[in-house]
């Protein structure tokens, strides 16, 4: 069956729903959202779910202290306890060149409202009873970073976004995207066919099919991310302790466990979702080096998700030239859960307005093709 | 009024599980991830099939909604009813257990 929609919205993800809400939120009826499995299959479900404002580029520690802005008021706004937990993050430093660049760093987080601190290595063993100092020579910590469970936003930004009368479709793998003329696009789904003036695109990794559809090209790559999980043991660790030069992060879930991962650099870039014991032996490894007393504790499941990466690691946003009523998402090389209740305000800002309350134009996909790109080095993994 | 314990690792009772359904949460995956089901030490081999053949008994539209909507395939007729995806390990491994496998001893 045809059925005419305002928006509509591809990706059941943190993504699509939070942009759902919030163009819902603005006064846009009509809105779909089309989901081809269950509501966070995809990236978001399987995401650490990190929410941390220590970034490396000005225009990044802008959009993250913004979200955290968001996360801290997110549970009363949708009625729905996100279990977001501000026990920091704390940043292991582990040579000369990482201690020059948080050192350099940590001011310009503190200038624009961040309240990163350098730790010395005592101060790091006494936030985090039991962690091995070995080897680190000091720590940039964050008290309001923190971390959420993602499928408890996804559920609040669904259930807000229902109440407000958007239509999610689980189940409903968009098949096809068309421009059928009068400025409308027709998407096609196994069920119903849908004729919209405004597609939004925002499904993970699978942005860039989409786009294809509409002879859009996107240069991100899906990279496999494993994590794994322990039995639940007493609480014993407040922030999340990471490391830009290992690539590890672990935190300790409200219920306990403890969760993290390792990056692979030898990861090739493919949809492979599958969990590897070369990763839990690397994992487990890394774990026990960090948190010696943890060699007693059980891992009891691993799973595995995907990063959609851009060539900078840095999201890609906004319109495409040629292709109006057009917007996407993607891009977000690992960081979409943390930065999306920023993006989706903006996002919805700039289709019901047309203008952002901060610029996003250096994250427009044109950036690419207009020559050199910046990484920042605050990427993990 | 008798509790009965679904889910011993996350104190699961009946009653949440039939109450989870009820508000959308019903198909297996969501269900897991909403209510804690199979997520414990056990990992769900003392819940699981439990819970499906609950799931299997359930028969009315309103139980057949999930998350967001219809979603009739998620939910299944009860013949496909099935496991959430099974993750390794099989059994809860020790860290040490697992390092000293891959040959690293302390």
């Amino acid at each position: 069956m045809t059925k005419t929609a305002e928006i509509v919205v591809i990706g059941g993800g943190v993504s699509g729903l939070s942009c759902a809400y919030n163009l819902a939120k603005r006064g846009v009826n009509d809105i779909v959202v089309l989901e081809k499995g269950y509501i966070g299959m995809g990236a978001t479900g399987r995401c650490g779910a990190g929410v941390r404002q220590q970034w490396g580029m000005e225009e990044n520690i802008i959009l993250a202290r913004e979200s955290v802005k968001i996360f801290e008021r997110l549970s009363g706004e949708l009625g729905f306890n996100t279990f977001f937990r501000q026990g920091g993050y704390l940043l292991l430093v582990f040579d000369e060149r990482e201690f020059e660049l948080v050192s350099k760093t940590v001011p310009i987080q503190n200038r624009l409202g961040v309240p990163t601190r350098l730790l010395d290595t005592k101060e790091v063993a006494d936030l985090v009873p039991g962690i091995n100092t070995d080897g680190v020579l000091a720590a940039a910590y964050c008290p309001t970073d923190g971390f959420c469970y993602p499928y408890a936003v996804l559920w609040g930004y669904a259930e807000a976004a229902r109440r407000l009368g958007v239509q999610i479709r689980v189940c409903t793998e968009v098949t096809s995207v068309s421009p059928v003329g009068s400025g409308r696009y027709e998407v096609v789904t196994p069920r119903d066919t849908y004729h919209t003036p405004i597609v939004l695109n925002v499904a993970g990794a699978r942005t860039k099919d989409i786009a294809a559809m509409l002879g859009i090209e996107i240069p991100t790559e899906p990279f496999r991310h494993e994590i794994a999980v322990t039995e639940p043991l007493k609480p014993f660790l407040d922030p999340m302790v990471i490391s830009l030069k290992k690539g590890f992060y672990f935190l300790q879930s409200v219920r306990g466990e403890v969760v993290g991962g390792i990056g692979d650099e030898n990861e090739p870039s493919s949809f492979n979702t599958k969990s590897s014991p070369d990763f839990l032996f690397r994992y487990a490894a890394a774990l026990r080096e960090i948190f010696p007393a943890l060699g007693k504790a059980r891992i009891i499941r691993q799973w595995a998700g995907l990063y959609d990466v851009s060539p900078d690691a840095r999201p890609i946003l906004g319109t495409v030239d040629g292709h109006p009523g057009y917007y996407h998402a993607c891009g977000f090389s690992g960081h979409g859960f943390m930065l999306s209740p920023i993006v989706a305000r903006l996002l919805s800002e700039l289709i019901t307005a047309g203008s952002t309350s901060i610029p996003i134009g250096g994250l427009e996909l044109s950036r690419f093709s207009e020559g050199s790109i910046t990484k920042d080095p605050y990427v993990v993994g | 009024m008798t509790k009965t314990v679904l889910c011993h690792c996350e104190d699961v009772e009946i009653d949440e599980l039939y109450s989870a359904v009820k508000q959308g949460y019903g198909d297996i995956e969501t269900l897991k991830r909403y209510t804690g089901i199979g997520t414990g030490k056990c990992q769900g081999k003392c819940c699981l099939v439990q819970t499906l053949r609950i799931l299997a008994s359930l028969d009315t539209p309103a139980e057949r909604k999930t998350a967001g909507g219809d979603a009739s395939e998620l939910m299944g007729d009860p013949r496909k009813i099935r496991l959430p995806t099974i993750r390794p390990p099989l059994l809860p491994m020790r860290i040490d257990d697992i390092l000293e496998e891959n040959g690293e001893r302390r």
